[in-house]
């Protein structure tokens, strides 16, 4: 849901879409936000609030500056550069040295989105590129899960005396270790990046955006609910696949971004389908223990391809003749 | 050769070692040809084709003849006449016995004999010292590692054409960095063909 | 006349960059770029080659029939890269291991094969050599810079020697691929700049020196007809 800049309009890119409806939309994705990001605050402290400050400062600043760089009109005013920006610093563990932090905004906003032409131009959400490339490129810290009092028995027991981090429930569960009850996951009482720990305030966030019809709901329960079937097919606890990792903030905020996801709901469907393989393939099979951004990217780039599908059944008989 | 050893090979050289995204192998044609779906895909089965068939030629020439005669430094000229020769062969034999064939993958093949991909995969086999039937076996999959790059990168192609791209990021540039991030998500797979196989 | 020797050798460094301005020679450069050694290494390898493709296809320019010019010119050019070959496995064995199948791809390496179809062929045997100097010359600063640039980023390190690293976590994802092809479109953006679109312009007709060039449009110009 990063980059919303339509509002619900069917069309492909290049959109022209008044500005008031984009800020409209975006503000309401950061309320959507806020229960998530409270809850991070309750479990890691004010340094949860840092890092998403930071973020969003210097996402509009990156805005700002390609903008008045390239000689183009300024967007800040849309608040899509805060949605990147807080979505980036949800994505991040807590503890980052803020430096990185902000080369993951500068790739989010200057490398994904406005090196493409700004806004509803980009082909992948540019907070997940973000998050991909900080993650591979700084692999050690982007690994350091910081743990604090107030996180499940059993993620502090597995950590080593007087350390400041340990391992994920994932990281735990892909180890055969004792992962926490499914109410401390679901509440978000664990450790993990930084905005992604609580599935109950994700929720919450994500209702209201379908309440405000910010986002259709075809493509979270899509991907949830594949999450769900194929945890149960390779005899996982599918509660504690879908409130562990990113799952919740990549189905809801992520991967419903209108610019990166397909246009009719068929389509949707088929993206949040794709995105629940990929992630659970991951999640079992790769050496990460986490793929639900990954899953996104690839699905990212398969829209163009399944709006291609999913158009041409509409329109197939207007077009039928020729060939 | 197991079963599961077959999938290895052919998924580790599609996904994980993909020779586009991973290898750097056959750049020109992933950006130059990539603009439309049809043609994309067109170039894509003939390097499929005239992989597996130089392998099938070069393989048994490198390990009968060269090896043999203590000519392995013959390898480099040997190969790029043999697949040279190759492709005109094809090309002949298509336009003659399967016009049809020729008509779709015919424009293709005389861009195929200068690309590295090709050369590449038969120099590969022979490097890893692979036996006939896994050479076979990696250029197919390196064949279809190449056709499932240029699907990929056509459909982002294919939403990016009309951006309104920074006067200086126009053309390549905006597509190589386009290419970066599509070979970013490739990079999500690693190690999972080693574990699905137990390798 | 003397001034225009001089042209012909720094053409290639700058103005016709065959990397940067041309667009040729893309697999190998994103390859090995890894490390500045790598990238210097194989940008000399691509120096000798082509320089000495140059003059021998210039040369024989009048003996070579028109017909089966391209076959000749590949045997001259992969005669030429065996023995750089056997060289770096004589004399560097590590450069060679770390350069593995690039060195023996020289051989389709479109700068070589386009220099020889679209200067060597026509010009006399001191210009191609001039030529094919100063095309090398221009190959090898690209395909160096752009590796110090990856090494830096992503190891701290140029040439081995510590500069970050230490004191600045890299960046290891700019010697993996996406950082090849982020730098590789960067260095290309800021050429781009400093040329004021010419390289815009000349991708128009990028493979201008490729052999394949004819079909390539042919195929852009088909699929074009078709949409």
């Amino acid at each position: 849901m990063a980059d919303r800049h339509t509002d619900l309009i069917v069309a492909s890119a290049p959109h022209v879409v008044a500005p008031a409806d984009t800020a409209r939309i975006m503000r309401d994705v950061v309320i959507a936000l806020i229960p998530a990001l409270a809850v991070s605050t309750y479990v890691f402290g004010a340094r949860a609030l840092l890092l998403t400050a930071v973020c969003a400062v210097f996402s509009v600043f990156f805005e700002w500056v390609t903008r008045k760089i390239l000689k183009r009109s300024n967007t800040i005013g849309d608040w899509s550069a805060v949605v990147t920006g807080v979505i980036l610093a949800f994505n991040l563990p807590v503890g980052i040295p803020l430096w990185m932090a902000v080369i993951g905004c500068f790739i989010a906003i200057v490398v994904v989105k406005q090196l493409f032409g700004g806004l509803g131009q980009n082909f992948a959400n540019p907070a997940i590129v973000g998050r991909i490339a900080l993650f591979i490129g700084f692999a050690g810290p982007m690994a350091n899960w910081a743990i604090t009092p107030r996180m499940s028995q059993a993620i502090l027991s597995v950590a080593e005396q007087d350390a400041i981090t340990g391992a994920t429930p994932l990281a735990i569960s892909a180890a055969g270790g004792t992962v926490p009850t499914n109410l401390e996951m679901f509440l978000g009482l664990i450790n993990g990046s930084m905005g992604e720990i609580s599935a109950a305030a994700l929720l919450l966030g994500g209702i209201y955006l379908i309440v405000r019809k910010v986002i259709s709901p075809a493509i979270p329960v899509a991907f949830l609910g594949t999450v769900a079937v194929l945890s149960l097919v390779f005899g996982l606890d599918p509660i504690f696949q879908l409130c562990a990792g990113g799952v919740m903030l990549g189905a809801i905020f992520m991967a419903t971004d209108y610019v990166t996801s397909p246009i009719t709901t068929p389509g949707r469907i088929i993206f949040g389908i794709g995105c629940g393989i990929f992630t659970m393939l991951i999640r079992v099979y790769a050496s990460y223990p986490e793929g639900v951004s990954f899953a996104i990217l690839l699905m990212n780039i398969l829209t163009p391809h399944i709006d291609r599908l999913t158009r041409r059944k509409v329109f197939k008989p207007a077009e039928g003749g020729a060939k | 050769m197991s079963l599961s050893a077959v999938f290895y090979i052919v998924l580790s050289a599609i996904i994980t070692n993909n020779y586009v995204l991973a290898k750097f192998l056959g750049i020109c044609p992933f950006l130059g040809v990539s603009k439309k779906l049809d043609s994309a895909m067109g170039m894509s089965v003939a390097v499929i084709f005239v992989m597996v068939i130089a392998t099938a030629v070069t393989w048994p020439i490198q390990t009968y003849l060269l090896d043999k005669h203590g000519m392995g430094y013959m390898q480099t000229i040997i190969f790029i006449l043999v697949i040279a020769a190759l492709v005109q062969m094809i090309e002949i034999f298509l336009k003659k016995y399967i016009p049809a064939l020729h008509k779709s993958l015919g424009i293709y093949l005389p861009l195929i004999t200068t690309n590295c991909a090709i050369l590449g995969v038969c120099v590969l086999n022979i490097d890893n010292g692979y036996g006939f039937l896994q050479s076979m076996l990696n250029s197919f999959g390196s064949g279809v590692g190449f056709l499932l790059a240029m699907f990929l990168f056509a459909g982002v192609r294919s939403k990016i054409e009309t951006n309104d791209y920074p006067e200086a990021f126009k053309g390549v540039a905006s597509t190589l960095i386009a290419a970066s991030i599509t070979s970013l998500c490739f990079l999500g797979f690693s190690g999972m063909l080693e574990n699905i196989f137990g390798m | 006349m003397k001034n225009n020797k001089l042209k012909i050798l720094t053409n290639g460094i700058i103005r016709e960059n065959p990397v940067l301005v041309l667009v040729l020679g893309t697999c190998p450069t994103l390859a090995i770029s890894t490390q500045a050694i790598n990238g210097l290494g194989m940008g000399i390898s691509v120096l000798v080659v082509l320089t000495c493709s140059n003059i021998m296809i210039s040369a024989l320019k009048r003996i070579i029939p028109d017909t089966v010019r391209i076959p000749c010119y590949i045997v001259v050019i992969a005669t030429f890269v065996t023995m750089v070959q056997l060289v770096l496995k004589a004399f560097v064995p590590a450069l060679d291991k770390a350069l593995g199948v690039y060195i023996p791809l020289i051989v389709v390496n479109c700068i070589i094969l386009g220099r020889a179809e679209a200067f060597a062929s026509k010009n006399s045997v001191v210009d191609s050599m001039l030529d094919g100097i100063g095309m090398g010359l221009g190959y090898m600063l690209t395909a160096t810079v752009m590796a110090c640039i990856r090494e830096l980023l992503g190891n701290g390190t140029i040439f081995g020697k510590v500069i970050t690293a230490g004191t600045i976590t890299p960046f290891t994802i700019m010697i993996m691929a996406p950082g090849g092809f982020f730098v590789f479109g960067v260095l290309i953006a800021v050429v781009n700049k400093l040329t004021k679109g010419k390289v815009a312009e000349k991708c128009q007709n990028k493979c201008l020196g490729c052999p394949g060039a004819a079909f390539c449009s042919e195929v852009q110009k088909e699929g074009g007809e078709e949409a």
